[in-house]
């Protein structure tokens, strides 16, 4: 017994030797590089997916399209939702808006050549945008929803016409489309499933190899843009939990990370000077009420929350400052503040209130109960239940700071942190009373988030499902508005407009924006410079945000 | 033969719970929890997966329910357990494929360690009763017997991984630097990043050990044969392992199969607190990304194991101590 | 989950049971419970494990019973200045939140007290009814409570109670009690089994069958009071793990987040990745209490074993005088 003992010792120690010696040197310390050399025109990605790679590239799968558009695939031009929708070429060269605006001519670039030599034309162009014509499943931008066609016209243009004048919609058509192979993709029989796993593109990068846990993407050698890219490899490691890609970040192995960090100053910037983080808002989380919930329905209930609700210590507290607090006109900040009229916001003057929303709701005939809760001369209270994401930790913290805001003024809210699929489930079909969400999508202007909450073809009634517009918010004034936006390319016409919608959100809360979801962003640029900064923000920065990323790696070089 | 035969029949019979406690599930919470899970995959499905999926889950089928029965046990026993739906199009058996060596590594290595040593220790302290180390081992490990698992996990991360900085805290290897092969570097940091889990699997697990064989020991050094044994002037030593030891030992043999159970779950926590990609860790994840064939499937093969290792376990008490074959 | 140490863990203890009988009584009779729970008291006191568990079980109480007594602030309002560190004003800190942790233990203890007692109380409760019916029903009764018990005892409870937890979407802790009950009886009736059937041809009983009584009677009168020191052992078991599984299941998040618990602490802390962030306090206080409230049950439950099996009690070497 006292051998066997005497035995396991030996082993422990041993292990704990060989253990010991491996942790110093795969990197633990926490300065830039690890103990193998980096060469430094190699780039690593953190970014936690949640789950191990299938080495799929469809750009067409939602799923895939983080791995594809923008590394091997590229779209006709590339706008940046940051910079006012401030435009770059990249497989068209030009483009003409004609004929009140339902018509829109792309010249092509020429000298394009796919990864595998073969060279791009407009018919290519023509041929995707056919392909996602015929397999509707494919078409995940939704553009045949404003298209009627789309025909080459001479040996290098490709003519495209709209059902209607659909201007915002150029940001998907020509910057989210991605433009892939005739020569390849006519010889599938079902692309709707097609797993596209050695993907042939435009792009500045090929796959090389895939694993499971880990893809690398080397330097696509008939890149069109000559010298680029500068950084040749580009890792992107399969994390199934975020404190493993935090881990990574801190340890410097990976350089460019997309993670949601706690605490981010002691986890990651205090440990090199060359760390750093930036986090640009890019669309509201709001409270949704159900605007057909008697109560909510009253304009000045809703007044009275906004005036209650502690933006900024929501921001502080619930989401750690990572997320700055939002404007009841809906207009995120520093983003999109151009667009901001600030006479409009001065004249209504939405502040954290709690005195003034307690006003709100005694004009509005609600009498404070004993319980603390307010009620009207029906009796009928001011108790609501919140549906909440239950698995996004910082919602539920945020949520508990609102609920302690409106309590303070006499308004009780219960959170129910829901499953994302159940909450999904309740927010589309309208079953619920209030609800804390963002939208999906983001464009260049604050048209494409708003339009989305208010433009009632969004909505459904309750018990059906409502593809954007949850809270059931109808308004034909409002819907002409967005329809005008939609068929104009001034820019003025676009700001007025605009502040004609920032005046509905303020008068009628249809939502309650209460803090701004941010792209989440850090970078070390110890040996690799050309990041996106906020002084520089030539590219949404988040490595999950396509085809941004491309635009990324293009600027990125060894120092 | 007896015996052997009425093992495996309560064998089969708990296979058979199994079985149809994951059948029943899913259909008798309220609002069966696979309807939001196929309408959130509406269109991306085949038909074949989209079949598979309704057998398990008993959605939109129009067969009564021994109908079902028969289609899930048929369907289960042909190994086809469905695709994944959060490593969708992955089938599950080839998700829970790449996680299981790491689970089986670290479990199956620190069990049968701490097994090895605890009921080592627990034979010394009941031998040397009244001395240091049997005052000291009693109450030491009736408390950590009672400390949380992952709690022990925390500690040591906190100590080791953050303040010293000796080990790694997360995950199973460096996945940005380092590829699986075999290959010296990739094995040593398999093991660097093994340690503090293991560590932590040992310290909780080895207290039961030691106290179980401790009180059995007690118990058996009290009959008369050991008494018979010392009056005939055997060695010391003889007698606490060829009279004492190995009698006491068998009670513990069952008991060790009996706590896989026990092993198995606390090492889930420990997978989560340290990330590390074993099927415990698979198993939470599929929870929180609701994807409920990998759940399945993962319940089943817990259950397996540990079936198997008790089945193991009978096998061996009876082959080493005669009296169970007869006894009842 | 550790094996509750002191429960042997033979699947059939053979007769040597942790219970009392009553000898042969000179002058009045007394009823057996009365003897059985003086007993334990003076056993407690002389018992130092007892003592130390007894002492932890009782602070945990009184603080789940008066916490406003213990911590002055309100556990869930985010009123401070987040991470702050120990201080007279916030004894643990604060939380990344701006909570006042210290408040957030002391509030949390309610929660698991009453997980604690009411599934302890309930597992037990359907471990004696299983146990006792199946030892004294006997035949085909007892054949197949039996197997429903090993069946149950070998079948992985966590994992079960993930998947539970996962389908029910994790529901507030009525659920999580309902959970855990339903599933972790087996192991406690499995010995009540035990110990019921060596009783069963006691000269008491037969005593009690010889008069006339009924089954029922016998089994509520006579056996169960007989079994009182299992039973309390087993209650002590039950609750043990009712506050392990707990405490794990809300700690991954398939609890109520917005309840006041050691496990959401705990949920809340891995969330915000307190260990590496420096507010260690936040994972290491609810653990250490978590782990003291099991210490205590498992120390109690240690030092039963102990009294009922005197083989077990630690031997003290008389020191010998001179005269």
């Amino acid at each position: 017994m006292r051998r066997l003992k005497a035995i396991g010792a030996l082993v422990a120690v041993g292990l704990l030797a060989a253990a010991c010696s491996a942790g110093k040197g795969g990197g633990n310390g926490g300065s830039n590089g690890n103990g193998s050399t980096k060469a430094t025109n190699t780039v690593t990605i953190s970014n936690e997916n949640g789950a191990l790679w299938t080495c799929n590239f469809s750009p067409f799968n939602g799923s895939d399209t983080l791995l594809s558009v923008g590394f091997v695939y590229e779209p006709l031009v590339y706008v940046n939702a940051l910079q006012n929708g401030k435009t770059t070429p990249m497989l068209a060269t030009s483009w003409k808006w004609g004929s009140g605006n339902t018509s829109l001519t792309f010249t092509i670039r020429s000298g394009v050549k796919f990864s595998d030599g073969t060279p791009m034309t407009a018919a290519d162009v023509v041929y995707t945008f056919n392909l996602i014509k015929k397999y509707p499943a494919l078409d995940l931008t939704g553009d045949w929803a404003v298209l009627s066609s789309v025909t080459q016209s001479g040996s290098n243009q490709v003519v495209m016409k709209f059902k209607h004048p659909a201007v915002p919609a150029f940001y998907y058509i020509a910057g989210q489309t991605p433009i892939v192979p005739q020569h390849i993709w006519s010889k599938i029989s079902n692309p709707v499933s097609y797993p596209d796993s050695s993907p042939v593109g435009t792009g500045p990068y090929k796959v090389n190899p895939c694993t499971k846990s880990n893809i690398t993407y080397t330097a696509n050698p008939h890149y069109w843009q000559p010298g680029l890219p500068k950084v040749t490899k580009v890792q992107y490691p399969a994390f199934t939990s975020n404190n493993t890609a935090n881990d990574q970040l801190a340890n410097g192995q990976a350089q460019w990370g997309s993670q949601y960090i706690p605490s981010i100053k002691t986890f990651y910037t205090a440990k090199s000077p060359s760390f750093h983080y930036w986090f640009p808002p890019t669309v509201n989380v709001s409270l949704v009420p159900n605007l057909k919930n008697p109560l909510l329905a009253n304009v000045k209930v809703r007044q009275a929350m906004s005036d209650a609700i502690d933006r900024a210590k929501v921001s502080s507290i619930g989401e750690s400052g990572y997320e700055p607090p939002a404007n009841q006109a809906g207009i995120v900040t520093p983003t999109f503040s151009s667009w901001l009229n600030s006479s409009l916001i001065s004249k209504y003057n939405y502040s954290y209130n709690p005195a003034r929303a307690k006003q709100i709701l005694a004009s509005a005939g609600f009498k404070m109960g004993s319980d603390g809760i307010m009620a009207n001369s029906k009796g009928q209270k001011l108790s609501f239940s919140v549906i909440n994401i239950g698995d996004y930790s910082d919602w539920v913290a945020s949520m508990q700071v609102v609920a302690q805001n409106l309590k303070a003024v006499g308004i009780q809210v219960t959170p129910d942190n829901l499953s994302n699929t159940d909450f999904t489930a309740s927010l589309y079909t309208g079953k619920y009373q209030l609800a804390f969400y963002d939208q999906q999508t983001f464009g260049p202007s604050p048209y494409y988030e708003l339009r989305n909450w208010l433009d009632s073809a969004g909505t459904a009634p309750i018990g059906q499902t409502a593809t954007t517009n949850y809270e059931r918010y109808s308004s034909p004034a409002t819907d002409k508005l967005f329809s005008e936006y939609a068929a104009s390319t001034s820019v003025a016409q676009q700001h007025s407009i605009m502040s004609q919608v920032e005046q509905v959100m303020l008068s009628d809360l249809p939502i309650i924006p209460v803090v701004q979801a941010v792209d989440w962003y850090q970078y070390d640029d110890s040996s690799l410079t050309g990041w996106p900064t906020p002084g520089n923000p030539y590219a949404q920065p988040a490595a999950y945000a396509y085809p941004d990323m491309e635009q990324v790696l293009l600027h990125l070089k060894a120092k | 033969m007896r015996f052997a035969l009425r093992r495996l029949g309560f064998f089969v019979i708990t296979l058979w719970a199994a079985l149809t406690l994951n059948f029943l599930l899913p259909r008798l919470m309220p609002g069966n929890p696979a309807l939001a899970m196929l309408s959130k995959f509406h269109g991306q499905l085949g038909p074949g997966t989209l079949h598979a999926l309704e057998v398990l889950f008993g959605v939109n089928t129009q067969k009564g329910i021994v109908a079902q029965y028969f289609s899930y046990l048929h369907q289960v026993f042909t190994g086809n357990f469905g695709p994944s739906l959060d490593f969708y199009p992955e089938s599950v058996t080839s998700v829970i494929g790449s996680a299981i060596w790491w689970t089986v590594g670290l479990v199956g290595v620190t069990t049968v360690l701490a097994f090895i040593l605890g009921t080592g220790l627990g034979i010394l302290s009941a031998w040397r009763r009244g001395g240091r180390l049997d005052s000291v081992v009693p109450p030491v490990f009736v408390i950590t017997s009672a400390i949380p698992y992952f709690w022990v996990g925390m500690v040591l991360v906190l100590i080791f991984g953050i303040t010293l900085g000796w080990l790694p805290t997360q995950g199973g290897y460096y996945v940005s630097t380092d590829t699986p092969g075999l290959n010296l570097t990739f094995f040593q940091d398999v093991l660097s990043h093994a340690f503090l889990p293991a560590i932590t699997l040992l310290i909780t697990t080895i207290g039961t050990w030691i106290l179980t064989m401790r009180n059995t020991m007690i118990t058996t050094l009290a009959e008369d044969y050991v008494r018979m044994a010392r009056a005939k002037g055997l060695p010391g030593r003889r007698i606490m392992t060829d009279y004492a030891a190995r009698n006491a030992i068998l009670p513990n043999l069952t008991g060790f199969a009996m706590s896989l159970g026990f092993v198995v779950s606390g090492a889930i926590l420990i997978e989560y607190v340290f990330n590390y990609p074993g099927v415990g860790f698979l198993l939470l994840q599929a929870v929180q990304g609701e994807d409920y064939p990998l759940e399945q499937a993962l319940f089943l093969l817990i259950t397996v194991a540990v079936l198997f290792a008790i089945l193991l376990a009978d096998i061996a008490t009876a082959l080493l101590d005669p009296r169970t074959r007869t006894a009842g | 989950m550790s094996l509750p140490i002191g429960m042997p863990t033979a699947p059939d203890t053979t007769g040597q049971a942790a219970g009392t009988e009553p000898g042969p009584v000179a002058g009045r009779p007394r009823p057996p419970a009365d003897h059985a729970l003086a007993r334990m008291g003076r056993a407690i006191r002389h018992n130092r494990k007892a003592t130390t568990g007894t002492v932890l079980l009782l602070i945990f109480l009184f603080a789940a019973l008066f916490p406003g007594l213990i911590a002055k602030d309100s556990p869930s309002a985010d009123a401070y200045a987040p991470k702050l560190g120990l201080s007279t004003a916030h004894l643990l800190g604060t939380t990344a939140y701006g909570q006042d942790m210290w408040a957030q233990l002391v509030y949390g203890t309610r929660n698991v007290m009453i997980i604690a007692f009411v599934v302890g109380l309930a597992a037990t409760g359907i471990a004696v009814l299983i146990g006792v019916a199946a030892a004294y029903l006997g035949g085909l009764w007892d054949g197949s409570l039996s197997l429903l018990t090993d069946v149950l005892l070998v079948i992985p409870l966590f994992p079960l109670l993930i998947i539970i937890a996962g389908y029910a979407h994790g529901g507030g802790t009525l659920v999580l009690i309902l959970v855990i009950t339903v599933t972790s009886w087996s192991y406690t009736a499995r010995q009540l089994r035990s110990q019921a059937l060596s009783l069963r041809h006691r000269d008491f009983l037969e005593a009690a069958r010889v008069r006339g009584e009924r089954r029922l009677y016998i089994i509520v009168v006579e056996v169960i009071p007989t079994m009182t020191s299992l039973i309390v052992a087993s209650f002590l078991t039950n609750a043990l793990y009712a506050v392990l599984f707990a405490s794990s299941l809300q700690f991954i998040g398939l609890g109520d987040p917005n309840t006041q618990s050691w496990g959401t602490m705990l949920y809340w802390a891995q969330n915000n990745a307190a260990l590496q962030t420096g507010q260690p306090m936040w994972a290491l206080a609810p653990g250490a209490c978590i782990a003291a409230l099991g210490a205590a049950f498992a120390l109690l439950n240690y030092a039963f074993d102990e009294i009922g099996n005197p083989a077990l009690r630690p031997v003290r070497r008389k020191r010998v005088t001179r005269a």
